[in-house]
């Protein structure tokens, strides 16, 4: 039983079918007429309660439809003539072109306002409507599945007055909508509230077949289509006449423009939309243009530093999708640019100091790469700073960076040398002028360029070359500058990497222990004292750089070689089983020599003091040619030209050439210069310390690399097979490249040759039935 | 419940803070009743409405409505439902019980409609 149901009793249908229709009749006159009444603003005289009773009773007596379909057309003819009275009326001037007699939109104006007054009416006339009908609400539309009847009004509304069928008054609106919103674009204050208050109009009407509101079937896209071509538009004309940073500001302006007009009078919805429409038309369309806007794009900003301009740039191009892409790539294009004129530079200046390698200008080497390695320092500074201020330290652009980095590093095959010089160059010459800090911060600045250095082991090499000639000549700032270093280079590498770099610390502090072990030997010896003061440094070969097969000859002066023998003695007698090598290329000595003026203690190499002692026996003004001190010591022809340069050709003349000249050639003849003279007692010949390669010597330090890496190879082939036992051939190279890419990137014939070389050896073979496996052999 | 619907009760019976007068029924038999607004249009939306500002005419603060078409004794019932939840419908006689049905629907007091009908049934 439903409980809406009759109930029996007091209340029964009229028996008289004539007067229960003059009851319906009499109860919606006084209804009808009461609407009409509150359409004109006449509800003041009404009686709630008997209207209520009267739309009640004509729904209690099944009279509903009757009653919704009467107050339908009430209300109907009510928005008819308002339709005529007061919308038509209000129409804009010249109809729908009027934007040209209408500068100001003022018709449109108050065409708006119109509209607005007539829905603000609608909506009011229509809560008091249903306030009496709340009966018909509750009982009759609910099982008659009609619309409530305040909704009923919005669709005869939407019908009557908004998609009017009569008279143009959709085309009206949306056009004084766009072009008051056009004219705000162009910067024409418009009323805001007459325009909100027609959208939020638009918005609580429902198309009936989408279930959509009308602001989005008939307003959002004619809206986002007129947007579309006005920033087509305005592209154009703003990367015609800006450049890159005004643009960006422009761009950023209309963004912020379009946010805030959706916020005050649009849809919530259409954000999105309309921003997508921005973006595409005035950042996508245009990005490459602006990107490469001669003076003003990208790189004039980077090379401008301008991180304002460029920090706009990175979060406008952010918002669409080959934004930061084209970012990225124009930025390493520079990049990489930049890093091959650092290269070319460096390569002019030492193809030219190649040139002149043997004229003893012993600096410019190393300047160059310290120069080189400054200024790839620089770069990157300024592209930290770039990814700090403007990038929003974005990882993407740093990744990108470092890769347009690590491009150009590699590039430069002196990078692994050039690197270790320049730490070579601050650890040695750290104490003049910066601090402990400064350095540090210096090297770890470094620590980073090395991380892009592709060829690890060959930096490796030449870092154990420098770090040799600092500890044994006594060059380094301090032990704990340099294990600072090394531990740097630890933590990048890994512990193999720096053993044996430690290994040659350990062999310093070792070998300071035996000398004083070997004083107190001489002090409690009954032979015979040497005549001079000798220290030895102990090294381990395999930790050093020497090559051993090759150990340089020299033949020393006697009382020297007596005081090797004793020292000897002593640490064989010690260590037995080891073996001793004089690395007579890597000493120094402290002589003392007279000259007119007066006396001067010199420092000198053992090479150059092995040249001096010549001149003991010879008269005044008595000299010694080229050939002569090459066939008396011995010593090999290049460390004797680089020697001879430095006594007779650099700062301090302690020998005189002739001819002169900065070259030493066969045939040329030297004296002692008697006449010597300078300022200082204690004089240092500088020998050559450190400095680039020259091609022979690089071409030698490749060779020695390449062994290295066969070495490398085959364990770690040997390594791999013996953990796998049997492998497929393109698994191990894959396998081997794995293990060995963190000091040099192997080339997978090296490896096949290798594969080979061990399977020659018996270390691996072929596996029976697949030619590809190997198996490994114990 | 019961000590608030005892303590609502007494409010309506002593409404000395009364806003609303209803002058209920017709003629001779007609009744005016004293009541709270506020408590009204919680309870009734057919009273929500009523007293809306749209259609309401104040009188020194005061509202007068009629409601000629129910009995007072009837009206009395709804009052008493209205301000505590209960009603006692066995004391009734049939016929103020049936319009008392009517009534709870016309005021869209769904709760009390269902109360009369379960009471029936």
């Amino acid at each position: 039983m439903s409980s809406r149901k009759q109930p029996k009793g007091k209340i029964r249908p009229p028996k008289k079918p004539n007067s229960a229709d003059a009851q319906f009749n009499d109860n919606w006159d006084r209804l009808a007429q009461a609407i009409r009444e509150i359409h004109k603003k006449n509800a003041s005289i009404l009686s709630f309660e008997e209207l209520y009773r009267n739309a009640y009773n004509m729904v209690l007596h099944k009279n509903g439809d009757k009653l919704y379909n009467g107050v339908r057309e009430v209300i109907t003819q009510h928005l008819e003539e308002v339709a005529v009275s007061q919308v038509v009326p209000a129409f804009p001037l010249s109809g729908a072109s009027s934007s040209q007699t209408n500068p100001n939109g003022a018709g449109g104006a108050n065409f708006l306002k119109v509209l607005k007054t007539v829905w603000e009416d609608h909506t009011t006339c229509m809560l008091m409507i249903r306030d009496i009908l709340m009966y018909m609400d509750r009982v009759y539309a609910k099982t008659a599945n009609v619309p409530l009847v305040y909704d009923l009004g919005l669709d005869l509304f939407r019908d009557t007055i908004v998609r009017s069928q009569n008279y143009p008054i959709q085309n009206h609106l949306l056009e004084v909508l766009l072009q008051q919103i056009k004219l705000e674009r162009e910067n024409e204050i418009i009323d805001r509230t007459n325009v909100k208050a027609s959208i939020d109009m638009l918005l609580e009407l429902t198309d009936a077949s989408t279930k959509d509101t009308v602001y989005a079937t008939d307003f959002e896209n004619k809206f986002l289509e007129t947007s579309s071509e006005y920033y087509r538009v305005e592209g154009q004309m703003l990367v015609g006449e800006y450049d890159a940073p005004e643009y960006m500001k422009k761009v950023d302006k209309r963004l912020n423009e379009e946010e805030q007009r959706v916020r005050h009078y649009l849809s919530q919805t259409t954000e999105p939309k309309i921003r997508n429409i921005v973006e595409e038309e005035l950042i996508s369309k245009h990005l490459k243009t602006v990107i490469e806007m001669e003076n003003s794009g990208l790189i004039p900003m980077l090379r401008n530093e301008k991180m304002d301009d460029l920090g706009r740039m990175y979060k406008l191009f952010g918002r669409v999708v080959k934004g930061h892409d084209e970012m990225k790539s124009a930025i390493s294009d520079y990049i990489r640019e930049l890093g091959k004129a650092i290269n070319e530079t460096v390569t002019s200046n030492t193809t030219a100091e190649g040139g002149n390698a043997a004229s003893g200008d012993k600096q410019t080497g190393a300047t160059v790469a310290v120069r080189w390695v400054q200024e790839v320092l620089d770069l990157k500074d300024k592209f930290d700073k770039v990814q700090n201020l403007a990038l929003s330290n974005d990882k993407a652009f740093q990744t990108s960076f470092n890769e347009a980095f690590e491009y150009f590093i590699n590039k430069n095959s002196k990078s692994p040398e050039f690197i270790s010089l320049f730490i070579d160059d601050n650890l040695k010459k750290g104490l003049k002028g910066k601090t402990e800090e400064e350095v540090d911060s210096v090297l770890d600045k470094t620590i980073t360029l090395f991380r892009f250095i592709g060829e690890k082991d060959v930096f490796e090499r030449y870092y154990k070359q420098h770090l040799a000639k600092r500890l044994l000549l006594g060059r380094s700032v301090s032990d704990d500058a340099e294990r600072g270093m090394i531990g740097k280079l630890k933590v990048e590498c890994g512990y193999q990497f720096t053993t044996k770099l430690e290994g040659m610390f350990n062999d310093m502090r070792i070998s300071s222990d035996t000398m004083t072990d070997f004083k107190e030997y001489l002090d409690k010896s009954v032979l015979e004292k040497p005549k001079l003061d000798l220290s030895v440094t102990v090294l381990t070969s395999t930790f050093w750089p020497m090559n051993l097969s090759a150990s340089p000859r020299c033949n020393l002066p006697p009382e020297l070689t007596k005081a090797c023998g004793t020292f000897q003695n002593f640490y064989l007698g010690r260590h037995s089983g080891r073996r001793l090598t004089w690395q007579s290329n890597m000493g120094t000595a402290d002589i003392r020599g007279s000259f007119k003026a007066r006396k001067h203690e010199l420092n000198v190499s053992t090479y150059q003091m092995v040249i001096l002692l010549m001149f003991n026996d010879k008269q005044d003004g008595e000299s010694l040619s080229y050939e002569q001190i090459k066939g008396e010591s011995d010593i090999p022809e290049a460390d004797l030209k680089r020697n001879l340069q430095s006594l007779a050709c650099a700062k301090y003349k302690i020998l005189v050439k002739e001819p002169k000249g900065k070259e030493i050639n066969p045939g040329d003849q030297f004296n002692f210069n008697n006449d010597f003279t300078a300022p200082l007692q204690r004089i240092k010949i500088q020998t050559v310390a450190s400095k680039v390669e020259s091609e022979g010597e690089r071409k030698e330090t490749r060779e020695k690399v390449e062994e290295a890496r066969k070495h490398q190879t085959e364990a770690a082939i040997v390594r791999i097979m013996k953990d796998r036992k049997t492998m497929e051939h393109n698994l191990l190279i894959a396998e081997v490249v794995k293990q060995l890419q963190s000091r040099f990137m192997p080339n997978p014939a090296l490896i096949k040759k290798r594969i080979e070389a061990l399977i020659e050896r018996e270390y691996l073979e072929r596996a029976t039935g697949d030619r590809r496996v190997y198996n490994y052999l114990a | 419940h019961s000590g608030l619907s005892k303590d609502l009760l007494s409010l309506l019976n002593d409404a000395d803070d009364y806003n609303v007068i209803i002058q209920v029924g017709e003629n001779r038999n007609m009744k005016e009743f004293r009541a709270h607004s506020v408590i009204l249009r919680a309870r009734s939306p057919y009273f929500k409405s009523a007293f809306s500002a749209d259609w309401i005419s104040k009188k020194n603060n005061m509202i007068t409505i009629n409601k000629p078409n129910i009995a007072p004794t009837v009206f009395e019932m709804v009052l008493k439902y209205i301000y505590t939840g209960e009603l006692d419908l066995t004391k009734q006689s049939g016929e103020d019980i049936l319009s008392l049905l009517v009534s709870s629907d016309e005021l869209l007091i769904e709760e009390l409609f269902n109360h009369v009908q379960d009471y029936l049934i």
